[in-house]
């Protein structure tokens, strides 16, 4: 749109009686046109100003406490405010991901027992700042122990979405072992979900993910087994 | 119209986020800095305190409801709020219509006074005169485009068919006479 086209309409458009789809085109030749934009604001004022000096009444000292009173109640009947969570394509999940992999990796190389994990969660300054802005409800984590005579260490932490994105990350940690490991999160119902495998580098050190749609706060268990499907380690994730 | 106390001085969008954080004090000054506008546009428009009244209540939950759609950079707040409460009058006018058509059609004629009392039309005509002194700076006919537009909700081109000219015409005029309200009305406020 042309400024001389946006100034025709920006009348209607201070009061209100433009169409959605000519709004919204308006407003995006506003939003680079400061020219454009002041004579909004010019007319913007004028409604303001007509409208204090037309039709401005004190209205009966008594409906102010009852408006304030109505929203009272709006307020109370309105589910809570939640949190800012960002949309989807705003998340940088690399950077999440970066997140869960140093908070995993905190307990399996720092040693913290899963009995710890609730001082880990006080210590750890920026969990809370973490799952205000993924917005769910809780981390859970696990330390995954070995259950062969296989050298293994592992951790495991499972992020609970109530917005539809919950996440798995599972590390470990087996110097000498050769070949992948199969993991699986297990529900006391028997539901079960398998992670893709676990590849080990040089190190012997190797994670996997997984980001579902679906409600993974019933599974609680974590089992790392080799390609034969023998147990290798497994943990408990704490109760929430 | 000065109110007693130090008027918030929160920039709109800021007062709208504290609104929808539910902070009584944002509601607070919402409604002193509202309150009074809406009201008096309920007089004007529904013509008695009591739906004048109610209009003020359905605007604000209106406002709750809707505050987070609101966008400073789409518009100041006060035309938000003010466009909110006039097309809650428009809909309660309708909708009177409507139950007058179908009540006069279901029933015998009955000696049912719904006209305002002589205080609720002694209160309509001076705010009809104080919208009628603001409106001195304009021509008739800026006058007249600007009434149907703000009042009753008419895009330029209705005001141009009703007002029997092109509907450029329509707009100049609407444009001219908000730029020359706010020309005069600054000078008044200052004072």
């Amino acid at each position: 749109m042309s400024c001389d086209e946006v100034r025709e309409q920006l009348p209607d458009y201070s009061l209100g009686t433009l169409s959605d789809i000519e709004s919204a085109a308006l407003r995006r030749h506003l939003r680079g046109c400061a020219g454009c934009r002041a004579e909004a604001q010019k007319l913007d004022e004028g409604v303001a100003l007509f409208a204090s000096a037309a039709h401005a009444m004190e209205p009966p000292p008594e409906l102010k406490s009852k408006v304030l009173g109505v929203l009272e109640e709006e307020w109370q009947e309105a589910p809570p405010a939640k949190p800012r969570v960002h949309r989807l394509g705003m998340i940088s999940w690399p950077a999440v991901a970066a997140v869960l992999v140093l908070l995993a990796g905190a307990l399996v190389w720092g040693g913290v027992a899963q009995s710890d994990a609730g001082r880990f969660r006080a210590d750890v300054s920026s969990y809370q700042q973490f799952l205000h802005a993924l917005g769910g409800k809780d981390v859970r984590v696990a330390t995954l122990s070995a259950r062969s005579p296989q050298v293994i260490q592992g951790s495991a932490v499972l992020y609970d979405s109530d917005r539809g994105q919950s996440w798995a990350l599972v590390m470990a940690h087996a110097p000498g072992y050769s070949g992948s490991l199969n993991v699986v999160l297990s529900a006391a119902n028997g539901r079960t979900i398998s992670l893709h495998p676990i590849e080990l580098d040089a190190n012997g050190e190797g994670s996997t993910w997984l980001v579902t749609a679906a409600d993974i706060s019933s599974f609680r268990v974590v089992r790392l087994t080799d390609a034969t499907g023998r147990l290798l380690a497994a943990g408990t994730v704490s109760e929430r | 119209m000065r109110r007693a106390g130090k008027a918030d001085d929160r920039p709109d969008g800021e007062l709208v986020r504290a609104f929808l954080r539910r902070d009584p004090s944002a509601a607070e000054a919402l409604y002193d800095r509202f309150a009074p506008r809406v009201f008096g546009l309920g007089m004007v428009m529904l013509g008695n305190a009591s739906q004048a009244e109610d209009l003020v209540q359905d605007t604000f939950v209106k406002v709750w409801r809707k505050a987070s759609t609101f966008d400073s950079a789409r518009g100041s707040l006060d035309t938000w709020v003010l466009l909110v409460a006039r097309s809650l009058a428009i809909d309660l006018i309708r909708r009177r219509v409507l139950e007058t058509r179908i009540l006069a059609s279901q029933q015998e004629p009955t000696e049912v006074s719904v006209a305002p009392g002589p205080e609720e039309l002694a209160e309509t005509r001076d705010l009809t005169d104080r919208a009628r002194q603001a409106m001195n700076a304009l021509t008739p006919g800026q006058r007249a485009a600007l009434e149907l537009a703000y009042f009753q909700g008419k895009t330029s081109t209705e005001v141009a068919e009703l007002e029997g000219i092109p509907v450029g015409t329509a707009k100049t005029r609407i444009r001219t006479a908000l730029v020359k309200l706010r020309e005069a009305l600054e000078v008044h406020h200052e004072l």
